[in-house]
This record gives structure tokens, sequence and C-alpha cells, in this order.
């Protein structure tokens, strides 16, 4: 049998499927089990990938979005193209953001799969970030950094780290000099490293087994139905164009307005594409919030495919169906060295996926979402000290939530921001008591903070630690002080974002958005996380939900009238006929 | 050695195994009985008197126990008719079962709920208090609002509390006088105290096993009185007993009492069951797997010992809760006879995980359903003898199957209906192989050392094409595989699991301290065998320790060598089995590097059943039935050999291809296969070449 030729039907391509998403989540198992630091086993920030010999994305298990769908592909061909001859026992440490990595905290290994005559075959890739990766401040997202000198990271944009599976020690010693807490990062890379080589040994089986043409031409196949999907999506979608904006608050370096990103999305039913224009943006800024070509391409895809049928399969073939316009030398585009993309995983990319999903919803009712709450404030910043003689670095996740209401649910309490949909998990306050030397004194969802909608936001959350018997820097990056999360199809913004120095006599002093902050032992970090926007008119609310808010204590009595136009009498049992009334006065309003 | 009965209620059947005084089997089945299952029960028990020819009474007389597995418990989770429970927890922290710990499947489908908390913020309840991590008092108890929070609760109608603070587990003071003033102000009410219910680091996964514990207290508690009360007038007057979440036995007061500790008892039988058949030292491992109509659970038996986690979800993952408790590892998907088959706009081909489930259940059953499904699929290629379904007691319509996959899987396919049916079973075949792989491979457990026992009444359909696909060594289906969990529950051990926290690394090991800790939970197992345990045959402890590398954040689960540690070789060995495991289930060790221990386990098993499990009546019928036409695995239909498993004898060989049928199952012998019975009555299947 031709094997080039071969026209697999829906069973084997289903068959095949199923063992390639079973090796993508093999690797993610092995790196969530054997990481060391918080940030990796804890709250699970981290990625594993398969791609074709032509750079194309296959598998992804369950991925952080901004982290995969854009930029392994870009990250494997710098590989190919940096190393001409690749042989089995390479590994390669990435981390460039002019490469095709997020931003340098996000060290991946990347792995190619050569059959036993010596033909690259796939890629695995695992991507893991970094509890320190050598900034010049203890913190992986250096928001007010002028440029990659300034972060102080190395960048390593594809490097030979291992060689017939032996680690190049020279490259170990590098980073053991310059990341903090050494150990940990050891720790790190051994469990990513791992994670890839099980991707490869698991490969090199299946190719065994089915044949490597056979894979190939499965590949192929595979893109071809999954681009079928998209394009039926797609036609099914009304044709328009939607302008939608979003802007960042000011930080460092920023114009004191702050920085507003336009995104236009355009859907294009007769020709099954959507397109999304990303040109119109400021040029890059003298601080970290530029985004890398990964980010600023992944961020309004992982957008398109929130507001769509979820069950369209992520890779090559439905990429096909999608083209984000860039520009060099923007920051929502592609950045030029030496820009620093320190936190181009979060801010920015955020404002970016936010307005692409939030102009979706603009173009017909249940397409879409509202927009996701602002990262990254102080509770899921990096702390870091001195405790006893014993330094300590990590990142914690305190308390952060702020899902955007969609067509048909609230928003995903625990969703953290539009790029990490809610993947990462939060900390155990005993985890976090035990691991560092911090005391939790409260973390609580926030009344009142919800973007009010038909289905509203997530509730921000309110969180205060402070240090036990030492100092403790805490860096952060919180966006969403001034510029919430809107809503959209006229729904309302969710609760800003707001830090805070709790000082020993109980009194609050405001402290900056962008900052590493020190807080003395007898003072307390205050940190209050933004609430998501809301989808539909709020006052179109099911009056269920509205009274089960109130009586749970998400939201008052004032707010659910003025806002829901929902009337509950003394036993919080609902009016119907106040309600009503209430709620023409509100539709007549809107008109 | 009296009668001893296992009853476990399913949907929809009351499953009894009876061990006759000579140590045979009898199986009997009745209807499930939802709004009274403990009348399910006891008709069950009256069918069995009724065969052996006996009055209820003189026949239940004869009793010496009955083990009972009921889903009754998270039936009323999932119906909601638990008790209005209240969750008092810490001041400051109010939000703990509603943030859980994060999490997500599926990143881009926003179609699913976020889960609403076990308990109402509505009845959550901030107690001023705190206790630090190393145990001291960081603020007190505030006593007198405590007890105004109590008298509030008598006034809201509150029927259970569970409470847990944070570092209750280092120091439970705090807790202890909040359960002494709930008796004070609210006697009777029931309540749950984390620190004694689940004792284990990681305050949300304590939180959620107490409210889920509290809140069962009162119908569990009723529904235990009832089943013993009942049984006593019906004549029984042995000891009654019930499966637990751990895969052992307890007594009906004692579960009345920790009813969190039933939840997941359903599948939990199973590979107690594949342990007791299949001989120890056959191999390291057992993968059981368990076929219903909707979902198929896979767990294991490691070198002697069936694998815990602690991350048992009431419902999807993520999208639920966890129950927080240690449970027999069980991985579930949604793939069964069920499984509906289907081939979307793309052109792709699913099978599952939505399901036809019971009722209207497969085409073939001709109760209204309309979509092919895996046994549809399985009766088109002759798997299943639609003259012989259950024994002969329903026909099946092999028309309606075959037509159901001709218009919704060969047509859009642009295939035959044979090769579409195969197209079904090989998918459905490769979704539980991966989620073989996902407990095993996956964990660093190779299935090529394994013995697959398949368990349920659709195992036999495509177990040997599991088997080959993980190239296990060979498969192995019990005599009484549609009742693994009823056949496991009568060889189940009376068990109770003990743990406490404390900490300590291996390059400075405080050995007082581990074995103070270890002598208490030794003290606690030798109180359980002494009351509890009192007449049993043999009684041993397992032990174990969770820890990890220095910095890690999960724990494995280390089986330790003794119960006691004497000197510095004891802890070296301790560190060289931890990275030995950890390279054995992530593929990396870090040797040299400490460890750092978190928790202490005590399990102590108690065994009061017989040693090893009984068999079923002989069968003096013939073993040959009539051939048929079955189309096996890549082959064309051909006239295949059909045997009767009860009737084949010990001794005999099945060639593949054939069929091999009980009333309960059907048993595919693919072409290279070759099948015996050992002297357990297990059809043990050679799988042929492996690679």
């Amino acid at each position: 049998m031709n094997t080039q030729t071969e026209i697999m039907d829906g069973s084997a391509l289903a068959l095949l499927t199923a063992r390639m998403e079973g090796i993508a989540r093999k690797m993610a198992n092995t790196l969530h089990r054997t990481g060391r630091s918080g940030i990796l086993t804890i709250a699970r920030d981290f990625s594993c990938v398969i791609l074709t010999a032509k750079h194309e994305l296959l598998a992804t298990a369950e991925s952080l979005p901004i982290h995969v769908l854009r930029g392994p592909d870009i990250m494997a061909r710098t590989m190919a193209e940096n190393h001409k001859v690749l042989r089995r026992g390479d590994a390669f440490l990435h981390n460039s953001p002019y490469h095709g990595c997020t931003h340098p905290a996000d060290h991946s290994i990347l792995i190619p799969v050569i059959d036993d005559e010596g033909v690259h075959r796939f890629t695995v890739l695992a991507k893991a970030h970094q509890a320190d990766c050598g900034n010049a401040l203890p913190t992986t997202y250096m928001g007010a950094a002028k440029d990659v000198y300034a972060e102080g990271a190395l960048i390593f944009p594809a490097v030979k780290v291992q060689e017939n599976y032996d680690h190049v020690m020279d490259i170990i010693r590098m980073c053991q000099m310059r990341i903090r807490v050494p150990d940990q990062w050891w720790g790190d890379y051994l469990a990513t490293v791992g994670a890839a080589r099980v991707g490869e040994r698991e490969l090199l089986a299946l190719g065994a087994e089915i044949g490597w043409d056979r894979l190939e031409n499965y590949t192929q196949q595979w893109f071809d139905y999954s681009e079928r999907r998209m394009m039926d999506v797609i036609r099914a979608m009304p044709k328009g164009r939607v302008t939608r904006k979003s802007t960042h608050d000011p930080f460092p370096a920023t114009p004191a307005e702050g920085v507003t990103i336009t995104a236009t999305v355009d859907v294009k039913p007769d020709e099954a594409m959507i397109e999304v224009d990303m040109t119109d943006n400021p040029d890059s800024m003298e601080n970290g919030l530029n985004l890398s070509e990964a980010c600023a391409l992944s961020a309004p895809m992982l957008a398109i495919f929130n507001s769509i049928d979820h069950t369209v399969p992520k890779n090559e073939g439905s990429f096909r169906r999608i083209r984000v316009h860039l520009r060099d030398g923007c920051i929502a585009g592609r950045p030029r060295h030496p820009t620093s993309c320190s936190a181009a995983t979060t801010n920015i990319a955020d404002r970016v996926a936010n307005p692409v999903q939030a102009a979706l919803a603009e173009l017909a009712e249940g397409l879409g979402q509202a927009e996701t709450g602002a990262l990254l404030p102080p509770s899921c910043g990096v702390v870091s000290g001195v405790h006893h003689g014993k330094p300590f670095v990590n990142e914690v996740y305190l308390g952060c939530t702020g899902g955007a209401g969609s067509p048909t649910q609230d928003g995903w309490l625990t969703i953290l921001h539009a790029g990490n949909a809610g993947m990462c998990y939060q900390d155990s306050i005993e985890v976090d008591e035990l691991r560092h030397p911090i005391f939790v004194h409260q973390r609580r969802l926030m009344p009142n903070t919800e973007g009010p909608g038909r289905f509203r936001g997530a509730l921000g959350a309110y969180s205060e630690f402070a240090p036990v018997d030492c100092d403790m820097t805490v860096a952060y990056i919180s966006d969403g002080n001034i510029n919430p999360a809107q809503g959209t199809r006229g729904g309302m913004a969710g609760g800003c974002s707001a830090q805070y120095r709790k000082r020993p006599d109980g009194t609050l002093e405001p402290l900056p958005a962008c900052a590493e902050v020190l807080i003395k032992a007898d003072e307390r970090m205050v940190s209050i996380s933004a609430g998501g926007g809301g989808y539909g008119p709020p006052h179109e609310r099911d009056a269920a939900r509205v009274l089960h808010d109130i009586r749970e204590g998400w939201i008052s009595l004032a707010r659910a009238e003025e806002i829901y136009g929902v009337v509950v009498n003394a036993e919080l049992e609902l009016d119907y006929v106040a309600t009503q009334q209430k709620r023409d006065v509100l539709q007549k309003a809107v008109k | 050695m009296g009668l001893r009965f296992a009853v476990d209620t399913g949907g929809t059947f009351t499953d009894l195994m009876v061990s006759d005084d000579d140590g045979s089997l009898s199986m009997h089945k009745a209807s499930t009985t939802p709004k009274d299952p403990v009348a399910g029960v006891i008709n069950s028990l009256t069918l069995a008197a009724a065969a052996s020819g006996q009055s209820l009474n003189a026949y239940l007389s004869r009793g010496e126990l009955l083990v009972h597995g009921t889903t009754h418990a998270i039936n009323a989770i999932v119906t909601g008719s638990t008790a209005r429970t209240a969750f008092l927890t810490t001041g400051g922290h109010p939000d703990t079962l509603v943030i859980r710990e994060g999490g997500r499947m599926e990143p881009f489908n926003f179609t699913v709920a976020y889960p609403e908390p076990y308990v109402p913020r509505e009845l959550t309840f901030e107690i001023p208090e705190r206790i630090a991590v190393d145990g001291s008092i960081k603020t007190a108890l505030d006593e007198a609002e405590t007890i105004r929070v109590l008298e509030n609760l008598k006034a809201r109608g509150v029927e259970a509390i569970g409470v847990c603070f944070l570092w209750s587990v280092i120091n439970p003071v705090h807790e202890q006088r909040v359960g002494e003033l709930i008796e004070r102000i609210l006697p009777g009410i029931p309540y749950t105290l984390s620190h004694r219910i689940n004792p284990s680091l990681r305050e949300y996964r304590r939180a959620i096993s107490t409210v889920i514990d509290a809140s069962l207290k009162p119908i569990m508690g009723a529904y235990m009185r009832g089943l013993e009360d009942r049984l006593r007038v019906a004549g029984f007057l042995g000891r009654v007993l019930v499966i637990t979440s751990q895969g052992g036995v307890m007594d009906a007061k004692d579960a009345a009492e920790a009813p969190v500790n039933l939840i997941n008892s359903g599948p939990s039988m199973a590979p107690v069951a594949a342990q007791a058949y299949v001989a120890e030292g056959r191999a390291d491992t057992l993968i059981v797997g368990d076929t219903g109509g909707t979902t198929f659970d896979v767990s294991l038996v490691r070198k002697g010992r069936i694998p815990r986690t602690r991350e048992t979800w009431l419902g999807q993952p993520f999208r639920s809760h966890m129950t927080g408790m240690p449970s027999v590892d069980v991985k579930s998907i949604g793939a069964g006879g069920g499984s509906i088959a289907y081939v979307d706009k793309g052109g792709l081909l699913h099978v599952g995980p939505i399901s036809a489930g019971a009722m209207p259940g497969p085409v073939c059953y001709g109760r209204g359903g309309t979509r092919p499904t895996v046994t549809d699929a399985a009766l088109a290629l002759g798997f299943i003898d639609p003259e012989f379904f259950l024994g002969g007691k329903m026909t099946l319509d092999r028309e309606g199957a075959i037509a159901a996959i001709r218009k919704d899987v060969a047509e859009p396919l642009g295939i035959s209906v044979e090769k579409a049916a195969e197209a079904i079973m090989a998918l459905a075949t490769e979704h539980m192989v991966q989620a073989i792989m996902d407990i095993t491979v996956h964990q660093g457990i190779d299935p090529s050392d394994a013995i697959f026992v398949a368990g349920g009444g659709a195992a036999g359909l495509n177990c040997v094409a599991i088997g080959r696909r993980l190239n296990c060594r060979s498969v192995v289906v019990t005599e009484a595989a549609a009742a693994l969990a009823a056949s496991g529950a009568l060889i189940s051990d009376l068990s109770a699991h003990y743990q406490a926290m404390f900490h300590t690394r291996s390059d400075a090991f405080d050995t007082h301290g581990v074995n103070y800790v270890l002598d208490g939970l030794a003290a606690r197992c030798d109180l359980f065998s002494r009351t509890a345990g009192i007449g049993a045959t043999a009684s041993r402890i397992e032990w174990s320790c969770e820890a990890r590398y220095i910095e890690q954040a999960w724990e494995i689960d280390i089986p330790l060598r003794g119960s006691r540690f004497a000197n510095a070789l004891d802890v070296k060995t301790l560190e060289d089995d931890f990275h030995r495991l950890h390279q054995d289930k992530f593929a990396v060790a870090d040797p040299g590097a400490p460890i750092e221990t978190v928790t202490w386990n005590a399990e102590i098993r108690c065994r009061i059943g017989s040693e090893r499990p009984g068999r079923l009546k002989p069968d003096t019928r013939s073993a040959s039935l009539p051939s048929r036409k079955v189309r096996f695995l890549g082959q064309d239909f051909i006239d295949a050999p059909v045997y009767r498993f009860e009737a084949i004898t010990e001794g005999m060989s099945i060639v593949g291809p054939a069929m091999v049928e009980s009333d309960f199952t059907s048993v595919v012998i693919d072409q290279g296969a070759k099948a015996h019975r050992d002297m357990m009555g297990n059809l043990v299947i050679d799988l042929g070449d492996r690679k």
C-alpha cells in the first residue's frame, strides 16, 4: 500500500488522535508531579505539546492557552534552523521571546524525535514558568524593565542543553550562577527534561508500531479535519467587522493615560476566515509590557477559540482559518531585540484577548464573552526575602479570580486571567505557610465586585498576608486599578483591583500598581483582585440567580434592585410585582 | 461457619452473593428499590431463601455476616437530600469551600458552570480564632462569639455542623472546644471536626471531607439503623458491615458515625476481588477494568497493595468537589455498553462519553433507543447472541442495531456496517486503553508486566483487544465477573485507616518524633483489633508515609518496611525506597537529595472472611453450545465455536477464534488467543505472541 496516499477514515483518525493526546497528557502528568517550585507543582503553570517535523502544532494536552497556540511552532523552527543536524539525545533550552517563546521566565525544553534512520519526525516541547529566571530583581514579571538588559535574565534561543542524553554542564552551571534558589531551578529543569523525554520515548514507540510515514500522513489528515471543523463554524457566523478597545492602566514608561489596545475583528463567513488586525497599536515601550510574537499571535486566537464551539481541535489545521496581522516594533506585535517582553503573557496580552472576545460578542447573541479581570495583583505576586539566613523566592496564588460572563454561564470564579483560562491552581493557605515564612490573615471574595450581566462576571478577591519574623519583598504588576474588565452586549464592568500596605496601626497606604514593595515584619500586604465583566443586560438576569447572589452575600439588596431590577421582601423572597415594574423601567432606560 | 452474604445495591439491580456453609457461592438478583433500598436488600435475601427451600427467617438465622455495598450516601449528595449543614471556619477565611483549589479542565469550554460550594455561604460562619503553622495560638478562640453563632444556627434550623480550622491538624484545641460547645448548646445535632475525620494537610481537602461527613450523618445514621433493625426483624442475627471507599468494610454502626467513608464505595471492591481471585505471585500488577453500561472504572493491585488517592471527585474533576479522603484510586471514564457512536460534521467518529444509559439503552434493547451503541456494535459483529442475552431472559433486535449503525456511522464514513461496527468497538477499546494508561503508564507502571482482570457485564466484548493493545501478559475473566464487587465484598477485610501529620527531613531525621507518632498509630490499630476486630483470624498493619523532595509540592505514598525506625540505616532505606518509587512513577529521581515527610499512615486490616474466595456451584451441562456467525477483529464472518463458561472444565483448552458465554457475559477469544480455566474458576486467556 502506498502510505502517502492512504485516505484514513474517521475511525483511524480518532484512534491515532486519542494516542497522540495520551502522549501529551503523560508529559504533563510527569511535569506536574515532579517539579519542585510552587509555581510549577502547586499552581501548574506549565504546558506540554507535540509538533510535527514541519513545526506544526499537533497536540497540546490541557495546557495554558497563552502558552501554546502560537509560539511552539516558531521555537521549533528556531531549533532546526540553528542546529542543522539534529540527533537523538539532543535537548534544547529555549526562553527567547525574540524566537517564539512567550517570555524569558518560561523555560522550555525542546526535543527532536529522531527515528532509527536519523530522520527528524516530531518535536516535543515542555514549557514551565520558573520561580526565578535570573532577573535583576527577584521577580519573573519585570513590568518596569527598560529593556532585556535591565531584565537581566539569561536568554537562550534554542541552546543545546543535552547531547546524547547527557546535560551540557556548562549551560547548567551558567544557570546555577544566575538563577536564585538554584536547587529549586535544577529540580524544575530535571522535571521539564523528564517530561519531554517521556514524550520522546512514547513517540518513538508509536512510530515503530504505526510506521513513520503513516503517522505523518495522519497528521496532515488530522489538520485537514480540524480545518473543516473550523470552516463549518466560521461559515455559520454572521459576517461583520468590529473594532473594540481595551486600556491598560498607566505603568512606568507608558503614556499618562495608559496603553489603549485596539483590535479589529473581521469575520468572513464566505471565505471561512477570521482576521484580527492588531497593527493599529502603539510602538514598543521601554518597559516589560511588550508582547512577544508568540503572545501577540496567541492572545487573539485564544479569544476566538473561547468564543466558538469548544470541540473544534486547536492545531495547525484550525489555525489556517485565522489570520492575525501584526506589526514589527509594536507593543502588541513583533518585538525587536532588546525590547523587554518580561510580562508578555499577562497584562497587554489580556488587553488583546479581551477586546477580541468582547468584539465577537457584539457580532451576535450567543457568541464571544465579556472581558476577564486583569492580572497581576500582589496576591499572585512573587514573594522573596531572607528568613533566618535562608533566602526564599516564589510566586504565590493566594486568591485571584475574575472570570468573564459568557453567553450561557457566569464567569468561572478562579479563571486567574484570560490567557490562563483557570488552568492554574490556587494555593492552600496551609501549604503556603508551611513552605514560606508568610502568614495569611484573610482570603475572601468581595461582594458587589461582579460585572453585572445576564450572566455576571466573577467577584474579585481580597487577600491580606504578612511576613513571619522577617521582611518580605512582594513584586507585582497590577493592571485594572483604573480600567476594569468591561461587560459586553449590555453587561457591565467588574470591580477594579487595588493594593495597599497595612501599617501596624491598621491604616492602609495605597501602593503603586507596578512595584516591588518591601513589607516589614510588622506590616501586611493587602491585595484586591479584579472582578470579571458581565454578558448581556443585568435586568435580564434570571431573578432566581439574583436572589441566590443576595442570599449568598455576593451582592447587596441595593445593587440587586438598582442594577438587576430585582426587589425582595424582608424575608429575602422575590417580590414579583415590584421586580417586574423595576425591570420594565430599566428596559426602557436602555432603549 | 454460617452463611455469609454480600449485597450490592446498584442502580438497576441489587446483587446478592451468598457463601454457603461449604464455601460454595450462589448469585441472586433482585430489582433495586430506589425509594427504600433496604426493601431490595430484603427481597434479594428472600429469593436466596426460596432457592434453598427455607423460610426467610430460618434461612437468615443461619447467617453469620452480611456485607452491604450502598450508593445511598452518594445518591443523597447527588439528589440534594443531605442535611442542612453549617460550616464553621477560621475568621478571615470564609471562602475555602468556594475557591477550592482552583484548576479547570477543557480550557476553551465555557459552557460549564462553576460549582456552587458544598455548604452555601449563607450557612458559613467565621469563628474568631487562629492557630499558626507551629501549633501556637495566634488568636485565642472567642467563645462568646462562638456561642452566638451556635445560637443562630439553632434559629436557622441547621441539622448538622462541620468545623474546620486552619492548622487544627497540628493543634486541635480550638476544634475540640467548639465540639464541646456544640454538644452543650445544640445537643443531639451531629457534627464533624476536621482533625478527627481527616487529619491531613491542605485546608480545602480537610474542610470538604468534614462538611460532607456532617451532611451525611443524619441520613446515613437513619439508613444504617433501619438496615440493622429490619435485618434483625427478618431473622438475621449476625454482624452487619458496609463497604468503604478504601476497599475495606466497617461495622454499620461505625459507618454511620463517619459516613464520608462510604461515598466512593461503589468501585472500591473490584480490585479487592481481583486480588483474591488471581493468585499472588502471578504478576506484580493487576489492572482491573470494570465495564458497566455507562462507565468504565479502572483500578490497580500493585505488588499486593491497592493504591489509594486523595483526589476523588464527587463528579467531574474541577467541576465538582473532592472528597479529600483517601480512597481506592479509580479512574472512571464515560465508556461502556451504552456509549453512543456518531460521526461529527467533519467526518470524525466519536464513541461516548454520551450514553444511552439504562433507559432507553442500546437500540437492540427495543426500549426506544435510536442511536447506535457499543452493545449494538457487539451484536452486529455476533459477539452477543440475540437469543441468549442474560441467559435468554431478553431477546435483542439485531436488525434494529444494524440499521442504526448503518445510518449513523457506516454511511457517513462511507464504509460497510461490519467495518463500522468494528470501528466502534476499536474506538471504545482505545478510550478504555487510554484510561488504563492514565493510571499505569503515566505513573511508571508497565502494563506488559501486568494481568488484565476484566469485570462487569460488558467486559468480555473487548478484554482481549484491550489486553493486546496494552501488551499484557494475559487476561483473566473471573467466574462471577458480572458481580465482581459482590464477590470482593465477601472476602474483604475489616479495616480502619489512621493517619497523623509529622514533618521531618531525612537529613535531620527526628527518629524519636517519628517513632512517637508511629507508636500512637500502632496503639490505635491495636485498640481497633481488640474491639471491632475481635474474633478476626488474622490482622496486619500496612504502614506508609507520604513524602516528597524538599520544595516539592505533592507527596507520594511510600510503603514502610517496619513500624519503627531503629537507626540511620532505616532512614536510608526509606530514602532509597522514595528515590526508587519516584523514578518508577515519573521517570526521574534525584538520588542524594533529602526528602521530607508530611503524613504517616497505618491501615489495620483484620481478616474476618475466609482466606480464599469461594467457587460457584459446578455446572454439569455440556460445555459446547451451538456455533454461530461471528466477525472477529480484522476477519470476515466465520462460523465460530461457542462454549458455556460455567461448564468448561479445568484442563480444557479453547483456541481462538471462539466465544465463551455465561448467563451474564460474552467473552470474545480472538484469533491467536487461547483460554483455559484455572483452579479458581477464572477464565485465563493467553494472548498469544507478544510485542
